[in-house]
């Protein structure tokens, strides 16, 4: 034989399936519509619902009294083929946004869909090549798109931002953002204010200087970027070695979504661990503006005031949960937080000001913070080679997993994460592109718990609780059906009366939840979407079920027609 | 060690083959290729697979950025095979029936490592998944604004 059979040029994966192709085109998402999510309750146009984080919807026809029926409308399977980066690892995190019935969602490995809010047919697919050797500290996770300017905005593994076209997928611009050889990556679902597309760095476990920034929701042109490690003689710089390099590699990472005020123009952007995340002795110092709320100036970057939840923090506790914006009944502009260090905090917005601070959890060990907002370290690795062992663990007594504000009960409600962890300090040198704990760490592999605590930010009273064998590592929903929605590790969908926190409805998904659910109306069908798919960091918030069933779909539920 | 002594000891190991000491053959014992870089800024390599060995030759290829790729992919085998490959948008894929020849367009970000494979039956398992490594640098305004920093 000499001549070869012609056999062409390759093809898209997806011609050979029976994606369409095409999304139906929907009304401009824009600016001023996006601040007006909340009047809008059919669509989930933003990460959190609405810009101020509170992950609450108008929707009522699934309430108390008809949530007992129901039931899936339809699931759709992400799947994979070949080898990926975090084969073992990867989950499906993100939180689906509903434009007008479509929905945009991310899932693990650079992918993204629009579907059908109403039969779950695929309209269109991208997904985003992903380097398979890309440093990840948490596994191949997404959190989710923003969608606005007849585009959708995803931000990579590899750190790119990338923009679609909202009706065919097709790549619009592709921009680099990040040094994937430093150990940098991506996982922040990106957020549209005014002009901008805002995302932040990923990779707290590498020794990077964290980083959020501003593009042009257009052209993708970099607005501003601004570092949440100060450079020597920078304000903050203060609270790092003056002689060091530490601030080089000093973590404070931006990898989950920022809520904002469009009154005061802020961002509020929760900041990661300091690097090393364990060996404090190469960092003396409050270590700015790590485990931090920064209150960000939308239009410049610059940093108008901050508060630290955990200085010098020496057990991974990350602040880069959101921070849930409420107003209290004099109208003071709130922010609440509920940081991986056990303690539920609540802040004047506009000045970054204490109002109170109080433990949400049942076991705090590290160390204590008094009501006024002094903070003594109690237990921490601090000599080379012996244990120690704390509560929260690393995965904190809240994850990045979102809590939820419902204003017609005025209560918060908080997945808790109920689980220690022992680490062991071990100094090493930092290198680019390798892991920079700085211990060695066993989260327990018994002895946890977790539930949904319903908080009353006014008061700190817990109004009640729902207890759950294993802990809560999904976020919160809540509806005007006076509900709540909480996925547990073990599959179940739950849905909670808002105000007595007692179990009215559950649904086995077959795999377990670390994702954020929506809601959203179609011809005046309400659904719940939720991705499932146990996977992620779980040798962080809960190795007692490393070895649970992986999963990648995304369910959808409604009442019956009829 | 040298690349003689690895290669001897993978073939002394029984790891260079189909059904000798494994069932397949060991992922990545393949040679390793360079792609040439065109004038026009495309990066050119091909691979092909040899008559019952399984494998993509070379089964390591390397460039030197991310980029516009261009594959030339061959079946020397007297079986079907085909290639699922990554591309930014969508993976590509090619049929390619025995003694057949073809190409692949593709569009990846550097630097990183890519694998593809043959993704019918068990292709993937017994050998048929090769490397396509995307060396370089990312630019300048994605790096983090310190002093260079040591690497392992």
């Amino acid at each position: 034989m000499t001549d070869y059979v012609d056999a062409g040029e390759a093809v898209p994966h997806r011609t050979l399936s029976a994606v369409k192709g095409q999304a139906p085109a929907t009304s401009d998402v824009n600016y001023e519509r996006i601040q007006g999510a909340r009047s809008e309750p059919e669509n989930w146009l933003t990460y959190y619902g609405t810009y101020d984080g509170q992950r609450f919807s108008s929707l009522d026809q699934i309430n108390k009294d008809t949530v007992k029926r129901l039931s899936p409308a339809w699931v759709f399977q992400a799947g994979s083929s070949g080898l990926h980066a975090g084969a073992s690892t990867y989950s499906f995190e993100a939180s689906p946004l509903i434009v007008e019935g479509v929905m945009y969602v991310s899932g693990p490995d650079g992918k993204v869909w629009a579907i059908d809010g109403k039969t779950g047919e695929e309209l269109w697919r991208y997904k985003h090549a992903s380097p398979y050797d890309v440093s990840l500290c948490c596994g191949n996770v997404n959190r989710g798109v923003a969608v606005g300017h007849g585009k959708v905005y995803m931000y990579t593994l590899n750190a790119h931002l990338i923009a679609l076209d909202a009706t065919s997928g097709e790549l619009v611009w592709d921009v680099v953002n990040g040094d994937v050889r430093a150990g940098e990556s991506g996982s922040v679902a990106p957020l549209i204010v005014k002009d901008k597309v805002i995302v932040g760095s990923a990779g707290g476990e590498f020794g990077l200087r964290g980083h959020m920034d501003a593009f042009n929701a257009e052209t993708g042109e970099r607005m501003w970027r601004t570092y949440t490690i100060p450079k020597p003689g920078e304000p903050g710089s203060e609270t790092w070695p003056d002689d060091g390099e530490a601030w080089q590699r000093g973590g404070a990472n931006c990898w989950v979504t920022s809520t904002y005020d469009a009154e005061l123009e802020l961002l509020f952007q929760g900041t990661g661990n300091p690097a090393p995340d364990f060996d404090g002795g190469v960092r003396e110092g409050d270590n700015l503006y790590t485990d931090s709320v920064v209150a960000v100036d939308v239009n410049t970057g610059e940093i108008r005031w901050h508060y630290q939840f955990t200085p010098h923090d020496l057990w991974d506790y990350d602040s880069t949960m959101e921070n849930l914006l409420f107003d209290g009944p004099d109208g003071q502009k709130l922010l609440a937080h509920a940081d991986k260090n056990g303690y539920f905090f609540v802040l004047d917005r506009t000045n970054g000001e204490l109002v109170r601070v109080f433990p949400f959890v049942d076991r705090i060990t590290w160390g204590e913070i008094t009501p006024e907002g002094k903070v003594t370290p109690k237990v921490y690795p601090d000599e080379e080679g012996v244990p120690v062992h704390f509560w929260p663990g690393p995965a904190g007594g809240k994850e990045w997993t979102h809590m939820s504000y419902n204003p017609q009960t005025g209560l918060i409600y908080v997945p808790v994460q109920e689980v220690g962890a022992t680490a062991t300090r071990r100094r090493r040198e930092f290198k680019e592109s390798i892991p920079y704990w700085g211990a060695g760490v066993a989260v327990d592999l018994d002895d946890f718990y977790g539930y949904v605590a319903a908080i009353d930010p006014l008061t700190g009273e817990e109004k009640w609780r729902w207890d759950n064998e294993y802990p809560m590592c999904a976020s919160t929903l809540t509806t005007a059906g006076s509900l709540v929605f909480q996925g547990t590790p073990t599959g179940e969908l739950v849905a909670l009366d808002a105000e007595t926190g007692e179990k009215l409805w559950s649904f086995q998904c077959g795999s377990g939840h670390h994702s954020s659910p929506s809601t959203y109306s179609i011809d005046g069908r309400q659904y719940i979407a939720v991705p499932t798919g146990w996977g992620g960091w779980v040798e962080g918030f809960l190795p007692g079920l490393l070895g649970a069933a992986a999963g990648d779909a995304l369910f959808c539920f409604a009442l019956p027609e009829s | 060690m040298t690349s003689t002594d690895r290669t001897d000891e993978l073939h002394a190991a029984g790891l260079d083959g189909q059904n000798r000491t494994a069932l397949g053959r060991l992922l990545g014992t393949g040679s390793i290729g360079h792609a040439e870089e065109g004038s026009d800024g495309v990066m050119r390599a091909t691979v092909r697979i040899p008559e019952d060995e399984l494998i993509w030759e070379p089964s390591i290829l390397v460039f030197p950025h991310g980029g516009e790729i261009e594959l030339t992919l061959i079946n020397d085998d007297k079986n079907t095979h085909c290639a699922v490959l990554p591309h930014n948008g969508d993976p590509k894929i090619i049929w390619m029936v025995n003694h057949s020849k073809g190409t692949a367009r593709l569009s990846l970000g550097g630097p990183g490592t890519y694998y593809y494979g043959s993704t019918t039956g068990n292709d993937e398992g017994r050998g048929l998944t090769g490397a396509l490594v995307l060396g370089g640098e990312v630019p300048d305004s994605a790096k983090i604004d310190r002093p260079p920093q040591p690497r392992p």
